[in-house]
């Protein structure tokens, strides 16, 4: 016998303007983070991929790399309380995962060398686009300590001066000259020996 | 005691300095451009240090400068539009459980500081409700749903003292049959965002384009004008009345 069901026990108590201005407020404020993120998105993302392929030297690896630091900076944006230091913030993401890539891929590296001694350590067209010079030259800054590294990086990138520089990685600017004459001379100690 | 004489090897080093420093547009020392000078060897050594540290500076600059692959924004744009809408809330999980907690704690100790205050007002409202201004006692809004269901129950007259809170402004609340929650919700989001169409109660839309109506054009007859009947003619009733 089917049970008869008092229609007031089906009834529920809602207020549709509470539950709509909600939705509507977190869609609303949804779409403005995603709109700030994107004026960011062309200034900076050249900026991330530059500093993973300084790191990587290999281009493929770099836009993964930077792909990955963009996706991650747009998920912990609404994080970031000061948004003028979002360039820096971006920076300081894609280049440790660029170490953080490099590093594995040497650990990969290794296991593969105990089978293989031919594995190549970067493609064939990134190779060919480097003179031996410049493959001993990168070879160099990946021995570099990381502060200096990401400092010489920055420094030489098009349009970048030392005070954008030390603003960019919230340091003095006397702490980034000595970086970058120190890394420098790091750098020509290595490549005395093989100077062009 | 005069001091002893620099050779080469001791100005190695500050002209190794010196090639590195000239990125910074700095010169080298007096002294020791006195010695590259005098010393043919040192000159070329200088030289060969500015010539390494111009070479390190430009395979750094391709390095930092590598062009750009036209693919990273657009396949950064499409993530995006698959990544979830992100996280508001910064607060970790424990720390937002522990403010609950503090929050809980909270209400319960001014409740119960509440109800001993409105103890004796009630006594007193008991001895004389006639000549006071009374109100309606509204349920908070975030009992709502429980306080509804037994409304006739709740509702009592008290003092309009200084403890009876007003709320300022009253959310509308609507009972719905419980199916029709999502169907409703959606409503209301598609009318607060100007989506909502003229169809949009119709049960069902019309198969066929609506076609234009046509209406003839109304026509109206001539309407003839007669002259009223003679109006020295007597009526029946008339008549009776002047033989009378």
């Amino acid at each position: 016998m089917a049970r008869r069901i008092d229609p007031m026990q089906e009834l529920v108590l809602i207020q549709p303007g509470r539950t709509a201005e909600k939705e509507f407020a977190q869609e609303a404020a949804a779409a403005a983070l995603r709109r700030e993120f994107e004026e960011r998105l062309a200034e900076c993302g050249p900026l991330a991929y530059r500093v993973a392929r300084g790191v990587l030297r290999n281009s493929a690896d770099a836009e993964d790399v930077a792909q990955e630091a963009l996706l991650r900076a747009y998920r912990r944006f609404e994080r970031l309380r000061d948004r003028t230091r979002f360039r820096a913030w971006l920076v300081r993401i894609a280049f440790r995962l660029a170490i953080d890539r490099t590093r594995s891929s040497k650990r990969r590296e290794v296991r593969e060398t105990l089978w293989s001694q031919t594995a190549p350590r970067a493609s064939t067209e990134d190779l060919a686009a480097t003179s031996e010079f410049q493959e001993h030259l990168e070879r160099a800054m990946d021995e570099l300590p990381e502060k200096h590294r990401l400092v010489l990086l920055l420094a030489a990138m098009q349009g970048h001066t030392i005070e954008e520089v030390a603003e960019m990685l919230v340091l003095p600017i006397g702490t980034v000259k000595s970086r970058l004459f120190f890394g420098r001379k790091l750098l020509a100690e290595k490549l005395r020996c093989h100077r062009k | 005691m005069p001091s002893k004489m620099k050779t080469c090897e001791d100005y190695r080093t500050a002209l190794i300095d010196a090639a590195a420093a000239r990125a910074e547009a700095s010169e080298p020392s007096h002294e020791l451009r006195s010695h590259l000078d005098a010393c043919a060897s040192c000159r070329v050594a200088y030289a060969e240090e500015v010539q390494l540290f111009t070479a390190i500076d430009t395979g750094i600059q391709a390095v930092a400068n590598a062009e750009v692959p036209a693919s990273l924004l657009p396949l950064v744009r499409t993530q995006l539009n698959e990544q979830p809408v992100p996280s508001r809330s910064w607060i970790p999980a424990s720390a937002a459980m522990a403010a609950a907690v503090v929050l809980l704690a909270a209400i319960v100790l001014v409740r119960g500081r509440w109800r001993a205050t409105d103890e004796p007002v009630l006594q007193v409202s008991s001895v004389t409700p006639a000549d006071l201004p009374v109100v309606m006692q509204s349920t908070p809004s975030t009992d709502a749903p429980r306080e509804l269901l037994s409304a006739p129950a709740k509702n009592r007259f008290v003092r309009a003292d200084k403890t009876t809170r007003v709320p300022a402004a009253k959310e509308v609340s609507v009972l719905i049959p419980v199916g029709q929650r999502q169907a409703v919700n959606a409503l209301l989001k598609s009318v607060r965002r100007d989506k909502a169409g003229p169809d949009i109660f119709s049960a069902e839309k019309p198969e066929e384009a609506l076609q234009e109506l046509k209406v003839a054009p109304l026509t109206i007859s001539p309407i003839e004008v007669e002259p009223l009947a003679d109006v020295g003619a007597e009526s029946p009733s008339q008549k009776e009345a002047t033989k009378r």
